[in-house]
């Protein structure tokens, strides 16, 4: 990881991490191989023509790889609408295909995470208990859902 | 006695912290003060068990870049005070009482403490008399932040399982890895100053501490260990050329591992014992 100014202040002072007690999703990126886990906690407003993520949190069982991680993208997701935010995911998927898979996995965990409480949130306006979505990270970068329905 | 709780291991981490900032012999004290604090908090979760009242280890992220010492001790009474003003609610009036007489002192002392310009968060990562590479001060960087996480979370959690227990067999092994990692955190949280990255370590996960299966979190504990031994390995190589008393900190730190391993690996005959037998 190149240490500049922007990404020490990332490991110094974490962006939204925490809990977010208002929260209506959550969504699970986890490496079934060492244990680590990211949990994204959303809450999207819903009183808009198009709902969109006004307020993000997250928690990890990881290294401080991940943490900044989190605090960047969480940092994207906060304002973007639904379809934003799975674009973002997109593009940082992408992005990753480029790294060898154990510099991108971590990364990778946090992306599927926000996918994960997205995913959950649009589950959740169906069948209002979903429980949160939890995606494993993958080589090729394929989400499968750990606890289908 | 919740919110009691909560600040008072938030108090505890910002006089560790403000420990840290320090230059000159204020230092000491803040960091006896903020022992003082860490056992007010082992008391205060004492009673929460004994009145079976839930409780956890949640508490809110605390600011601590300043630029004057002031300006964090001024932080810090701020924060005591208001834990003074919550003892009012704790039913244990004796334990209320001696806290609160900590406070009041420990409260008139940071009054009386000098100013001092802080550079725990300039970003520069220099380490006094050494010059290291970009590649060493990147790896150096890494591992301090991974670091003195980890040995936080080792901290509450071995506290969690102690105050969890009346087997003093394992308490004893428990404390003596509370020790440990006590130190630990304390090297590594003067070396971030020093290099002027200073941080809170982050928030524990619940699942973390609550450990469900004892038996398996010791083995993975006893894993991650040996993985420690091998990161420190890895670093005093990184950083041997360009600062040989550091790397040779860094093998002192590995050979450290070797105490946790062998009581966890001593805790785990006892639990197994237990369970079998």
């Amino acid at each position: 990881m190149s240490m500049d100014a922007m990404v020490l202040d990332h490991m110094m002072n974490p962006k939204n991490y925490g809990t977010l007690p208002t929260a209506n999703a959550e969504g699970i990126g986890k490496n079934p191989q060492n244990g680590e886990k990211v949990v994204i906690y959303i809450h999207v407003k819903e009183d808009e023509e198009k709902p969109y993520i006004d307020d993000v949190a997250f928690q990890a069982i990881g290294c401080t790889t991940t943490i900044v991680a989190g605090s960047m993208l969480t940092e994207e997701a906060k304002g973007l609408t639904l379809d934003g935010a799975q674009n973002l995911v997109a593009a940082t998927m992408q992005l990753l295909e480029k790294l060898p898979p154990e510099d991108a996995a971590c990364s990778e965990m946090v992306a599927l995470a926000i996918k994960a409480a997205v995913d959950t949130y649009e589950k959740r306006k169906e069948e209002g208990e979903y429980p949160p979505i939890t995606y494993q990270v993958t080589n090729d970068c394929t989400p499968k859902e750990e606890n289908a329905q | 006695m919740k919110t009691v709780l909560i600040k008072t291991h938030e108090a505890w981490l910002e006089m560790l912290m403000a420990g840290f900032m320090s230059h000159t012999q204020s230092r000491q004290r803040l960091f006896d003060f903020s022992d003082i604090l860490w056992r007010h908090f082992t008391w205060i979760e004492h009673a929460l068990i004994e009145s079976g009242e839930a409780y956890d280890y949640d508490r809110d992220n605390i600011p601590i870049k300043v630029d004057r010492l002031d300006d964090m001790l001024r932080a810090i009474v701020s924060r005591l005070l208001e834990i003074d003003l919550q003892l009012v609610g704790l039913e244990d009036r004796a334990l209320a009482s001696r806290i609160s007489t900590d406070i009041a002192y420990m409260v008139d002392v940071l009054h009386g403490m000098n100013d001092e310009v802080v550079t725990a968060f300039n970003m520069e990562r220099k380490m006094p008399g050494m010059d290291l590479s970009e590649e060493a001060r990147d790896a150096l960087t890494l591992f301090l932040f991974d670091e003195s996480y980890k040995e936080y979370e080792l901290i509450m959690i071995y506290n969690y399982l102690k105050a969890h227990s009346s087997d003093a067999y394992l308490n004893r092994i428990f404390q003596i890895l509370i020790d440990e990692s006590f130190f630990h955190l304390k090297q590594f949280g003067e070396m971030m100053a020093q290099m002027g990255i200073l941080a809170v370590p982050r928030v524990l996960m619940k699942e973390l501490y609550q450990v469900e299966d004892v038996i398996a979190f010791l083995k993975e504990g006893i894993e991650e260990e040996i993985a420690a031994k091998d990161e420190c390995r890895k670093l005093s190589d990184a950083v041997g050329k360009d600062a040989p008393q550091l790397a040779k900190f860094f093998d002192f730190i590995n050979y450290q591992e070797n105490y946790h391993i062998e009581l966890m690996t001593e805790a785990l005959a006892h639990f197994k014992k237990e369970r079998h037998g």
